[in-house]
């Protein structure tokens, strides 16, 4: 928010003068009132914890963070570009696997990783787009560059808190809203929406879309039902789907009904267990049959995860030059892949500046965060380093950027990430808004809201509201 | 066309929201019988917490405060009130994309209200405000549902489960009064008339069409056949009839459905029965509750867990 001199940004000057003109009391008031709104929404999700899982409000902070037109333009960009090479990629790696024997990417990396689905190849999928929608972590480095942290083109979620955050935020700082010119992100679910439609064969013109949830005990169940409904589309569960003839139906109640698109907030490993998982009772018998007949669309495909493993992140800005003969716009943090012997004894021998991931985890766990290690703790995790070296990467622990948050009634500065949302069909569509997740620990650098992260609005301005 | 899960939630939901009701007026009137030291009234109160609760003692040996607090706060209970409207909300959680904002946020506030820390307090320090506000609740929510949710198959599930579990509360409660020698035995006593139209929420229509003059007699026509009183047997059969007419049947079929001939027949029965040829009107309430579970069980074979091997495209 602030220059280094310690005067605010242009873009933030309006936001700031208002922040001064609240006494703590105002200000502790507006945060109650708008925690009040989320728990009477219901804009909740679920912590699985000792033995019972309790429902709790996402914790959000007062004030929103602000993001110039310029810095944003950027942003779009850069995003596009890695969408459009990760759409690349996939379609390449689940056909001819031209990549793999011009050796840009090494070929037992793609082959071997457990998100990599052989099942997938030579299926047809729409406009070549697996990647319906992403929700890349981008974070803000010392110098002001945005970096992506990670690409998550699996089922990435918090689309539903960007649009409540959203809606609070206008209540919390009307005035300021009006005045600074934020471009609206309303629209997200009927892009969605659009998006998914696009996906449909041209044969079924008014296709039947549908969001397939885990069910209520998903933590993200609120998000699931939120965009059914701002969508107008049925929010299902596995055991409401029947594949019959290759072709999958829902139960009504008025008898079988087929449906055309499938929203899948559910895993790979989960969509249909005669495929994949066995054990699953959240997809239904069929479905991934059903999905290479060209019976039913499925979004995103199965098997991105291979695009946004860890591992293979550290290939992005070369798969990109590779499709599209163009340099990455938005760069990688710098990452030291641990199955290479050189940068394994550098990763060992800098443990307490890195941060070293497994590749096949999310969520912020199966992590270590260097500098916050103890002694002991970086000797153990050296230990499964060593022993299992192809499951870890490192990267150098990069200062996320702060932003002002209100905790305990006191205005401090907390860590944040950005994530934007990303929709691809027969287009790609950027939408101009984004989650942005706060630690808030102080101190803290993890974001995850399983692991006390908090959100907060994110205004992306206009080229008016830009201009100081 | 709604998926059949989703009907199911919403029958439930209606369900749930008319059995809480139901609880948080009998125990009201209970409370209230009480301070008037009207023991014929609470002994009926008692005998229907009873007939709704198996496990509900209905001797003298609990006070009425215990067996208010069952009927509302107990959540082990399987029908207090705070697990009706626990397991309203549960519903309601999955299918919000199918229900409005509105609707949630209404029987969300509810459900917080009962859950909060502070609801037992509430309900030992001023049990009639407390029980007052959630009746109060309640019909703001059902204003939600007929004003903001589209009448459609969905709006009808709900109103099918209000209406069903509506008439069969009502004839228990007059089970309770006129189904033994002992329950028209307490039911002389003018109070107590007033007390059962009140835990029917029935006391001042009965007065519009009866006036004061209270007779056992006119107590159950009242109750079981008037066609205009909402709470009435009748009357909940009658718009069972409607909503399941008003349903598309499987497939478009031609003709009604089986459960809407079962309201219609049961319907029918209320319409035309005669009060003067009803000796025992324990038989005819027996067969209401029969008949509801027997329209229930149609809706399910129906609409929700109907055989698959019936419905596949042709």
């Amino acid at each position: 928010m602030f220059t280094a001199q310690g005067a605010p940004r242009a873009h933030y000057a309006a936001l700031h003068a208002r922040m001064l003109s609240l006494s703590p009391a105002e200000l502790a008031d507006r945060q109650r009132t708008l925690e009040q709104f989320f728990l009477l929404q219901g804009i909740t999700f679920t912590v699985y914890g000792a033995g019972d899982a309790t429902e709790q409000i996402i914790p959000t902070d007062l004030f929103p963070r602000i993001i110039p037109a310029s810095e944003w333009t950027r942003i779009e960009g850069g995003l596009t570009q890695r969408l459009r090479a990760l759409n690349a990629f996939l379609a390449d790696i689940y056909s001819d696997q031209k990549i793999l024997s011009d050796g840009v990417v090494p070929r037992d990396l793609v082959l071997g990783a457990p998100s990599y689905r052989r099942e997938m190849h030579g299926v047809f999928v729409p406009h070549a787009s697996y990647v319906n929608v992403s929700g890349a972590d981008l974070i803000r480095g010392e110098d002001g560059t945005f970096f992506v942290l990670e690409d998550n083109l699996r089922v990435p979620s918090g689309v539903s808190y960007m649009l409540a955050n959203r809606d609070a935020a206008k209540r919390t700082f009307p005035g300021t809203f009006r005045s600074s010119g934020v471009q609206p992100v309303e629209r997200y679910p009927d892009l969605l929406l659009a998006t998914l439609k696009s996906l449909a064969p041209e044969w079924r013109p008014d296709p039947q879309v549908v969001v397939l949830t885990p069910g209520v005990y998903n933590s993200a169940y609120y998000e699931h039902a939120y965009l059914a409904r701002l969508m107008g589309a049925h929010l299902v569960e596995g055991r409401d789907l029947v594949v019959h003839d290759n072709i999958v139906h829902m139960r009504t109640t008025e008898g079988l009904q087929r449906v055309d698109v499938i929203y899948r907030r559910v895993d790979d490993d989960f969509i249909d267990p005669l495929s994949f998982r066995r054990d699953s009772g959240l997809g239904a018998a069929g479905l991934f049959n059903s999905y290479r007949a060209g019976n039913v669309v499925i979004a995103n495909a199965p098997g991105t995860g291979i695009a946004d493993d860890k591992a293979v992140y550290a290939y992005v800005p070369d798969i990109i030059r590779y499709y599209l003969d163009e340099d990455a716009i938005l760069p990688n943090v710098k990452t030291y892949l641990c199955r290479e012997p050189a940068q394994l004894d550098y990763v060992l021998a800098n443990l307490d500046t890195l941060v070293v991931k497994a590749v096949g985890a999310s969520g912020g766990y199966g992590m270590l965060i260097g500098p916050h290690a103890s002694v002991a703790e970086r000797e153990t995790f050296a230990a499964q380093l060593r022993a299992d070296p192809n499951n870890y990467i490192a990267q150098p622990t990069i200062q996320l950027s702060t932003a002002p948050c209100l905790v305990d009634g006191q205005i401090e500065p907390r860590h944040v990430d950005l994530r934007p949302f990303v929709l691809s069909g027969q287009k790609i569509t950027v939408v101009p808004g984004a989650l942005t997740r706060v630690a808030l620990r102080r101190g803290s650098l993890v974001v995850n809201s399983s692991q006390g992260g908090g959100s907060k609005d994110t205004w992306v301005l206009t080229k008016r509201g830009s201009a100081p | 066309m709604m998926l059949a899960r989703v009907a199911d939630s919403l029958y439930w939901i209606g369900r749930y929201i008319e059995r809480a009701e139901h609880r948080c007026r009998l125990s009201d009137v209970m409370l209230t019988s009480t301070l008037d030291q009207n023991d014929a009234a609470v002994a009926v109160a008692r005998r229907a917490a009873h007939a709704i609760d198996e496990a509900q003692v209905a001797t003298d040996q609990v006070s009425a405060q215990d067996i208010a607090h069952r009927l509302v706060l107990d959540d082990d209970d399987r029908g207090s009130v705070v697990t009706a409207l626990s397991r309203a909300r549960e519903n309601a959680r999955q299918v919000r994309d199918q229900i409005t904002s509105e609707t949630w946020e209404r029987l969300n506030m509810l459900y917080l209200r009962v859950t909060s820390p502070s609801a037992e307090r509430a309900l030992s320090r001023g049990a009639a405000s407390f029980l007052h506000g959630i009746i109060a609740d309640l019909h703001l929510f059902k204003g939600a549902v007929d004003a903001t949710m589209s009448h459609g198959q969905g709006w009808r599930f709900l109103l099918l489960g209000v209406y069903l579990e509506r008439a069969q509360l009502i004839a228990r409660l007059l089970k309770v009064c006129f189904g033994d020698v002992a329950g028209r035995a307490l039911l002389e006593d003018h109070a107590t008339q007033i007390a059962v139209l009140r835990m029917a929420c029935a006391l001042e229509p009965y007065l519009r069409v009866y006036t004061a003059e209270v007779r056992p007699r006119y107590l159950l026509e009242f109750l079981l056949f008037d066609e205009e009183f909402p709470r009435s047997v009748r009357f909940s059969t009658q718009r069972m009839e409607d909503h399941l007419t008003g349903l598309a049947g499987p497939g478009g079929a031609p003709g009604r459905s089986r459960p809407a001939r079962l309201a219609a027949r049961l319907s029918a029965r209320l319409e035309f029965a005669d009060m003067d040829e009803i000796f025992a009107p324990s038989a005819l309430l027996s067969s209401v509750a029969e008949e509801c579970a027997s329209i229930h069980d149609a809706i399910y074979e129906t609409f929700v867990s109907y055989p698959l091997e019936q419905r596949l495209p042709a």
